[in-house]
């Protein structure tokens, strides 16, 4: 598959190479050992299912065809610092799936979007990438699960932009499924306008490392954006959210809850930035991550960051890290639960409250099982 | 049904139960009284097994085991409740979840069926009415924002879904108003049967103007200095401790 730009492509970042701790940005999320491994790169294409209301088309043919699409593609300036993958990304997928929903147009059901890593050799590198568009007024949900192959050494490269005009719509639900053997690197960039309201939910289940750059950009006015997280790592499994949300016009609302269950030796890493703007006046936004240690060999970095320009905002953030409550456990243990049964209670319990918050009624509860039976599955819940 | 022998317990370097005897049989109700830090609430958490409490000497019989050796649930298991006197807030994890966890994993030590949410309902509702709890109350998540009262009536709820053998109240009347008390009361008195026992740890006299004890015992400096029948209670309300302190020390 490679031409001569996209080999130039890989040549280029293979001369920065894989980002490591070194970097400000990658401090607990070091991918040094990548840099040893002679990747076969190849573009992963995502198909979606057709369906009335959801236009498929190329990213071209969309920017012939919309002027108001050309502008705001044109006019996109994500944060990039120390992030070598969007570029190799951009050169790499040649045929990015692209989404168009049309002024007004209301898909009432979530469309699915399932990708596997999987039926090539070891150290394949995927590189894949979705573009969605939603017109004045549309609506669109999106419920994706991310998976690979067990047994291989996979990177993978996933890049969305989501371009919401004004008063669209936008739910987007991740389940990140992927075998220990796989490094994910997730980025979804989503560009609000006027009255736009967007939820996403991200939710790692497993994964050797998994990596989510998650960029709000708040480009007008009266926007909501909801950032929902849960992660479980267990065993060796790294989980790293990065999130940015960039209030850059006034009178708009962010709301973001992360929460982490961390088992075994895992390692969890959130770093929250919200940015407001000068001109983003009467801005509301909150944040708040809290995870609980179910092991005392696991850990959890968090940083959260606000650099507030403007001077009438409301914003607050949070980061705890705890362990489970001994008198809790032991009141339950007192009426007849078991020890291990109180604890999966317990951690359950705090992961609920992110998953009460899916709308996909039928997800929540087959989420529910999956997390218990990690919990159950984890063998060192000391606490 | 419980035969506490000689029993030592401390927490960390300091010693708290000095050398506890106590026998309960089936019908009775006991009263521990003591004045502030004297290990009653200690003996309660023994019994229930915190392990934050290391038992150094004595033994624990319950129905002819040795209570000591089994674990928290076991012991609740085996059919001992203890009443709090600060439920634990449980974010998350509704009443009658919790309840429903409880009950079908005591029912798989017993080696019994467990029971299904037709059952659990009819069940549920017949205990309701013991405590006069709102269903609301029950679906919300376990004691988080309740009121001291709606906390000690979610406690007597417990205690009669899962039907002890030996119920221990801890302080179970701090922080209730006299409606509240009589309702915990009327509760914990409608649950007595001639095969359960109860006992009852507190400060004041007041609870056992309600629940009336079969025998009262002083508890100081982590031993029992005095025991008798329920005017021994009367007699504590209108003299105080002071004179039973003189006596022992």
């Amino acid at each position: 598959m490679e031409s001569k730009a996209t080999e130039l492509a890989i040549k280029s970042f293979q001369a920065v190479g894989f980002p490591t701790s070194k970097m400000e940005e990658w401090k607990y999320t070091s991918l040094k050992t990548l840099n040893e491994v002679n990747w076969n790169w190849r573009e992963l294409s995502l198909l979606v299912a057709e369906s009335e209301g959801l236009h498929i088309i190329s990213l071209n043919d969309l920017l012939h065809q919309s002027k108001s699409f050309k502008s705001v593609w044109e006019a996109k300036n994500p944060i990039l610092d120390q992030n070598p993958f969007y570029d190799l990304n951009e050169h790499l997928c040649q045929a990015p799936l692209v989404l168009w929903v049309k002024e007004g147009v209301v898909n009432e059901n979530p469309i699915q979007l399932d990708f596997t890593l999987n039926g090539f050799d070891s150290n394949t590198a995927f590189q894949s990438k979705l573009i969605v568009y939603l017109e004045k007024n549309s609506e669109l949900s999106i419920i994706e699960t991310v998976k690979s192959e067990k047994g291989k050494t996979f990177f993978s490269s996933y890049v969305q932009e989501i371009f919401l005009s004004e008063g669209a719509k936008f739910t987007y639900l991740k389940e990140q499924d992927l075998s220990d053997d796989s490094t994910h690197i997730d980025q979804t960039f989503i560009f609000q306008d006027d009255k736009s309201h967007a939820e996403t939910f991200t939710l790692s289940l497993n994964g050797g490392i998994l990596r989510n750059n998650l960029h709000f950009y708040i480009n007008g006015e009266d926007v909501v954006s909801n950032l929902n997280g849960l992660y479980v790592p267990a065993g060796n499994q790294l989980m790293d959210s990065h999130t940015i949300v960039d209030h850059r016009m006034p009178n708009s609302e962010s709301n973001e809850l992360y929460k982490g269950v961390l088992m075994d030796q895992s390692t969890g890493v959130f770093n929250g930035k919200i940015f407001v703007r000068k001109d983003a006046q009467k801005t509301n936004a909150f944040q708040s991550c809290r995870n609980v240690l179910a092991s005392s060999k696991a850990s959890m970095n968090t940083k959260p960051q606000l650099e507030i320009w403007a001077d009438d905002v409301k914003c607050s953030h949070g980061t705890t890290t705890g362990q489970l409550n001994e008198e809790s456990l032991f009141y339950m243990r007192s009426r007849g639960i078991s020890l291990q049964s109180a604890k999966t209670l317990l951690l359950l319990a705090f992961a609920q409250e992110v998953i009460n918050k899916i709308p996909f009624e039928q997800i929540k509860q087959t989420l529910s099982d999956k997390i218990i039976g990690k919990i159950k599955a984890s063998n060192d819940l000391t606490i | 049904m419980l035969s506490i022998n000689n029993l030592h317990a401390r927490i960390g370097e300091k010693e708290i139960l000095k050398g506890i005897n106590l026998e309960v049989k089936p019908g009775e109700v006991h009263a521990i009284m003591g004045p502030n830090g004297s290990g009653k609430s200690t003996l309660a958490s023994v019994l229930a097994g915190r392990e934050d409490y290391e038992v150094t000497e004595g033994s624990v019989l319950f129905q002819g085991k040795d209570l000591l050796e089994l674990a928290p649930e076991e012991r609740a298991a085996e059919g001992i409740f203890l009443a709090f006197q600060y439920p634990v807030e449980i974010p998350g994890v509704s009443t009658t979840n919790f309840l429903k966890s409880a009950v079908n994993e005591i029912r798989k030590y017993r080696g019994e069926e467990p029971m299904d949410a037709v059952q659990f309902l009819k069940m549920f509702k017949e205990k309701m009415a013991y405590v006069n709890i709102d269903q609301s109350l029950l679906s919300r998540a376990l004691n988080e924002g309740f009121s001291g009262g709606e906390k000690k009536r979610n406690e007597i709820f417990q205690m009669a879904v899962l039907n002890p053998k030996l119920a221990i109240l801890d302080e179970t009347d701090s922080g209730l108003d006299i409606d509240a008390l009589r309702i915990v009361a009327e509760g914990v008195n409608k649950l007595k049967s001639p095969d359960n026992a109860t006992i009852v740890v507190t400060h004041y006299q007041r609870l056992l103007d309600y629940i009336v004890p079969d025998f009262v015992h002083v508890l100081y400096k982590g031993r029992i200095v005095k025991s008798g029948t329920k005017e021994l209670a009367l007699e504590l309300e209108e003299k105080g401790y002071d004179w039973i302190k003189a006596e022992v020390d």
